[in-house]
């Protein structure tokens, strides 16, 4: 009999898999990324019913199968995170998280963090009002869980203390450097303010989005820089971008 | 695999290819083609070149049809101010099947998927935008499914055909009909309480 496990998931994805059935990817606490097959998901809408649906939050059961995919025996939903589909933007942000944490997670490794990023990040996009803080301190909290988080405060050169006014930052060079070290021409410049808003975010819970805001240049400035960090991070640049630039609206209801 | 028949081979690595069809039942289906009479497997071969030659898509609505534009378009009968929108054509044959829509249609030919890189671009959207130029259209049905993905592509098509002044109406959803409450996933009555309706 093959082993029976259980708990709490996040549904990422599903692709349909002949005439009726689901290969769902998801995310546990525990176990990290994992593929499940889901017979007749397609058609029986009584074991699955709509527990399968991207950005759901379910109780999820299923028992080791052939190969990497484990076999789904039962889904309780918990949260449908239904709004998700009545805002555009909140939409491609979702996905954009969600394909951020299947890019930088590839194996069914222990990530506890990173499950509760994930999670909150979805559950406050429903209600945000300020999608980009959202996305920002989605991106610098996930960076900083993968241990791959610049040095923003001194200079990650000398590790001596940064100007007071615009600070270079490189990402290729281990991030902010100070005026010494910088020399050449500077990729980008930020404002120390706002390498100061980012390590500051970085020390809150990672599970807490309600009550940030950042202000405009942080957004901006910080835009450059996450950017700049994650296209030297991630294996290839995230699908979702597309709609993202495509859907310019106004952030948040 | 057979070594020896490569032509045997190469029938069952075709028919592997289909939705649905693993490597045992393609060679199942290989040794019925071959237990069966010549002109059944001939048939069989010429069905599927001659449905490849003449089925192609609506250069107006984007249906399946052997007629261009397709019987739908072309007929009188059908309400020309009324258009329903759906993913694939398999969704229009069930709309058609209920008997309930006399207007036209327009498939989409798929939905926004961020995560796989389908964007508006890879829909038919501008043709459809063009069709509400020439078209007396007063009213858009959205039909896309119930899915997270079907959802956002309703909602893009809205924020794109509202400005334009048509009346933009969204299949009902709920509890499906001879089911019992009780065995209803929550997010299904979740839906339907949502949408209730004056009675
Ligand atoms: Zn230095
Ligand atoms: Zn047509």
């Amino acid at each position: 009999m093959a082993q029976l496990s259980s708990g709490a998931a996040l549904i990422l994805r599903h692709i349909d898999y002949g005439e009726a059935d689901r290969i769902v990817t998801f995310l546990t606490p525990e176990q990290g990324l994992m593929k499940g097959f889901a017979r007749a998901a397609r058609k029986s809408r009584k074991r699955f019913g709509a527990s399968l649906e991207p950005f759901s939050r379910v109780n999820l059961s299923w028992s080791e199968g052939r190969g990497a995919l484990c076999s789904l025996r039962d889904a309780e939903l918990i949260d449908a995170r239904t709004a998700l589909r009545a805002d555009l933007r909140c939409f491609a942000l979702a996905c954009y998280g969600v394909e951020l944490t299947e890019i930088v997670l590839h194996d069914a490794s222990s990530q506890p963090e990173i499950y509760l990023l994930l999670n909150a990040y979805l559950d406050h996009l429903v209600t945000a009002t300020d999608t980009e803080t959202a996305r920002l301190l989605f991106e610098v909290r996930l960076v900083q869980l993968l241990g791959y988080i610049p040095h923003l405060l001194h200079c990650s050169d000398c590790f001596g203390p940064l100007g007071t006014d615009l600070v270079v930052f490189d990402v290729s060079r281990g991030g902010s450097l100070c005026d010494l070290c910088s020399g050449g021409h500077p990729p980008l410049r930020v404002q120390a303010g706002t390498l100061g808003s980012l390590a500051r975010s970085l020390r809150t819970p990672v599970d807490r989005f309600a009550g940030f805001r950042f202000g405009e240049t942080t957004l901006s400035e910080g835009r450059h820089l996450i950017d700049s960090v994650l296209a030297l991070t991630l294996s290839h640049q995230p699908k979702s971008l597309d709609l993202i630039d495509k859907i310019r609206l106004p952030p948040g209801p | 695999m057979i070594g020896s028949l490569p032509s045997f081979d190469r029938l069952v690595a075709e028919l592997s290819k289909l939705p649905g069809i693993g490597g045992k039942t393609a060679t199942r289906l290989a040794f019925h083609l071959l237990r069966a009479s010549r002109e059944d497997s001939q048939a069989l071969a010429e069905a599927v070149l001659e449905m490849r030659q003449k089925v192609r898509f609506c250069s107006n609505c984007f249906h399946v049809t052997e007629a261009d534009p397709c019987t739908i378009c072309t007929d009188p009968a059908r309400d020309e101010t009324r258009i329903c929108i759906v993913q694939e054509p398999q969704d229009l044959l069930a709309i058609e099947r209920s008997h309930a829509f006399r207007g036209r249609y327009h498939v989409l030919h798929g939905v926004l998927s961020p995560l796989d890189g389908i964007g508006p671009d890879d829909l038919k959207i501008a043709p459809l935008l063009n069709r509400l130029k020439r078209e007396p259209v007063e009213e858009i049905l959205l039909a896309t499914n119930f899915t997270v993905e079907g959802e956002a592509t309703a909602l893009y098509l809205s924020g794109l055909v509202k400005p334009l002044g048509v009346r933009l109406t969204r299949l009902a959803h709920g509890i499906p009909t001879g089911s019992d409450l009780e065995y209803i996933d929550a997010a299904t009555v979740q839906q339907a309480v949502d949408s209730r309706r004056e009675y």
